[in-house]
């Protein structure tokens, strides 16, 4: 049996070590194909640790005694902590102990790090971070319910290039994860004509068309996306965050005005009542904490970065996606698709 | 040949379904499958018989030690354990199995279940036969009481309990009388000593180690017997040999990665069981022995192990839990009870 180890940053997230050491212990019992090094204070993360059921064969633990707070600002964070706990994570699956990263901590300090200790797939100029939205439609042999989206907040600007660079990461990791060989790439513009949309989406159209290597569908609007055309959207990392924000907005603002109906109205009360397996369904599509975090892709080894309210099942399941992501062939597969692409203009 | 409890120069006590054979009698359909079960169709747990067999070996200059083995079993699996145990090549000294259909028969229904009432009188009784100062390394599961039972039976043979802190005891456990009364008889013909060394709980169920702390440092709750063999190393009880015979019963016989190893030795160092420089010496043996020899990969085991313990921090020191002041036996009864059925972290 293959063991993959993942590096579990267990420091960041806004529960501390606790609900990631509580996700990695369960892991243990749960898969003996998967080695979890808890990266955080042994002292605090032992205490968590002995107070719950372990398989200790599968978990270590690699001592540090500093770490990024969520307000903090990464640069200045990681200059004045050289021993924080998202460096010593990433410096392990450099260092070829472990072969992904995990992390609930500050998204800017993971992407710092791993920048410094694992660097980029060759090709590969900027980084993604890629979010999974729920879609109407399912997608892949696993019909699962979600798409991916990228790019999320890493790269502001992209040009045509990094778009395009963009759509082979989501292509490569949606294959990856989904099981789907050859997924649907969509590029996220105000009209479906390749001649809609700003310069560098024009321009990232006009060479996706030509690239073999990904099944690229052409432009998506907005309403695509919870529609789920394509498997994956392909946009800069600005609109991409207003995207999934106001996705994320929606979603709150239903349940919210559902509470509200349930609260004012006996005859809707017994109406949502009576709807009530449908809602748990679609609270499963929108459960955030299944789908195992938001990758960052673009470097040499998988960084998964979980939310930063996650609790042991989301870390957990974010553990499970790196693992999965790790035996992949993914930056290979990435590297080859780049090397294919046109030079670049100076 | 058998030990004389006068010549042993230490006792190893250990109980039998799920501490040294990994018997399923959750159910009753088990229950009467195990009862029908050959010896060699016996399935022990990982380790055990290669920890056993160091434990009972004669070390050069050295006085032999006795194995005592006290067993809830029924009477009537006594040939086909004892049969079991000679397949594995264990010596036994001693060997106490339960009078099960004496308890049905007397209609003593609540024995049939109760340890404490079966195994302290036992234990005190073959105590009784141990030469003063000679001390003992007690092994059991967590799927019982054993960890209760055995500290119990440190303290009582210690004097930290008297006769009427044991009886209390005992009694909250639901002993019978007559059991009651054989160990206060027992107890007036034991020398006080501080005999028990350590207490090792192989956790089968995964009980999580936080529910032992209440016992103290003594209670050594372990994964699996390679965490066992390091500290009886550290100990003094298991030559380099010994190690190597348990640790090759884990990567040869179970499979274990040499780098899932080096996870359990981390787990039992940061617990505080032990010292991990107690390993340098290990090392070194290692380096005389296993270079170029079939010990490789028992080696590789330990230069994993070296790597562990510079990730815990060099400068750190991990302690075990800290000795309890006095310890309340029924409460204590009544809260591993609690715990261990609920899997619940103590307050």
């Amino acid at each position: 049996m293959t063991v993959t180890t993942i590096a579990l940053d267990c420091m960041g997230g806004d529960h501390g070590p606790a609900e990631a050491v509580a996700g990695a212990a369960q892991l243990s019992l749960d898969r003996p194909d998967l080695h979890t090094v808890l990266v955080g204070d042994a002292v605090v993360v032992g205490e968590v640790l002995d107070s719950l059921s372990y398989a200790p064969e599968r978990l270590s633990v690699v001592h540090c005694d500093q770490w990024v707070e969520q307000g903090e600002s990464p640069k200045t964070a990681l200059a004045n902590k050289p021993r924080a706990s998202i460096l010593m994570a990433c410096g392990l699956v450099a260092d070829g102990r472990a072969d992904a990263v995990v992390t609930a901590g500050n998204t800017g300090a993971a992407i710092l790090a791993a920048e410094r200790k694992l660097g980029r797939i060759p090709g590969v100029r900027r980084t993604a971070l890629a979010a999974v939205t729920p879609t109407e439609l399912r997608h892949g042999p696993k019909e699962d319910p979600f798409a991916l989206l990228l790019d999320v907040g890493c790269t502001l600007n992209a040009s045509s290039r990094d778009l395009v660079t963009f759509a082979i990461l989501g292509s490569a990791y949606a294959s990856a994860i989904s099981a789907n060989p050859r997924p649907k790439v969509a590029l996220l513009s105000n009209g479906a004509e390749p001649h809609k949309g700003p310069r560098e989406v024009v321009e990232a159209h006009a060479i996706l068309a030509g690239l073999m290597a990904i099944d690229f569908v052409g432009n998506v609007e907005g309403l695509d996306i919870p529609k789920g055309s394509a498997d994956v959207v392909v946009t800069n990392g600005f609109l991409g965050n207003v995207v999934l924000k106001m996705i994320e907005g929606v979603g709150e603002v239903i349940a919210d005005l559902a509470s509200d109906a349930y609260a004012r109205k006996y005859l809707w009360r017994l109406g949502l009542t009576m709807l009530s397996s449908g809602i748990k369904q679609i609270q499963a599509v929108m459960d955030w904490e299944s789908y195992g975090g938001a990758p960052i892709l673009g470097f040499t080894h998988p960084v998964i970065k979980a939310h930063g309210r996650s609790h042991a099942r989301a870390i957990g399941n974010a553990v499970r996606v790196a693992a999965k992501a790790a035996r992949s062939d993914m930056a290979r597969t990435v590297e080859r698709a780049v090397a294919q692409l046109p030079a670049e203009d100076a | 040949m058998r030990i004389t409890p006068s010549s042993a120069r230490h006792v190893y006590r250990w109980d039998l379904d799920k501490t040294y054979l990994d018997t399923d009698f959750e159910s009753l359909r088990r229950l009467v499958l195990i009862a029908f079960e050959k010896p060699e169709e016996k399935v022990n747990v990982p380790g055990a018989p290669a920890l056993l067999r160091e434990l009972g070996r004669e070390q050069e200059g050295k006085p032999p030690s006795r194995i005592a083995i006290v067993s809830g079993s029924p009477t009537q699996m006594r040939r086909t354990l004892e049969q079991k145990l000679e397949l594995d090549g264990v010596r036994w000294d001693e060997f106490h199995l339960k009078p099960q259909w004496e308890n049905l028969r007397r209609g003593r229904f609540r024995a049939v279940r109760e340890q404490v009432g079966y195994k302290l009188p036992l234990l005190l009784e073959s105590r009784t036969k141990i030469a003063p100062g000679v001390r003992e390394t007690l092994f059991g599961d967590d799927a019982e009481v054993d960890a209760f039972v055995y500290s119990l039976y440190a303290d009582v043979v210690s004097g930290r309990v008297d006769e009427a802190g044991m009886v209390d005891a005992l009694k909250a456990a639901g002993a019978y009388g007559d059991a009651i009364g054989r160990c206060c008889k027992a107890l007036h013909r034991v020398e006080p000593c501080d005999a028990v060394e350590r207490i090792f709980i192989i956790l089968d169920r995964r009980t999580p180690p936080a529910f032992f702390r209440s016992l103290g440092p003594r209670v050594v709750p372990i994964f699996n017997y390679f965490q066992a063999a390091l500290v009886l190393y550290s100990d003094g009880h298991l030559d380099a040999e010994g190690v190597f015979a348990v640790t090759t019963a884990f990567l040869k016989g179970e499979g274990l990665a040499p780098g899932a190893l080096a996870n359990l030795f981390q787990d039992v160092v940061r617990r505080g069981h032990l010292a991990g420089t107690a390993m340098q010496d290990l090392g070194l043996a290692i380096q005389e022995t296993a270079q170029g020899s079939a010990l490789e990969d028992e080696a590789g085991v330990i230069w994993n192990c070296v790597q562990r313990f510079v990730d815990l921090g060099a400068s750190r020191r991990f302690l075990p839990p800290a000795p309890p002041e006095g310890i309340d036996y029924r409460l204590i009864l009544e809260g591993l009870k609690r715990d261990i059925e609920g899997h619940r972290a103590p307050a």
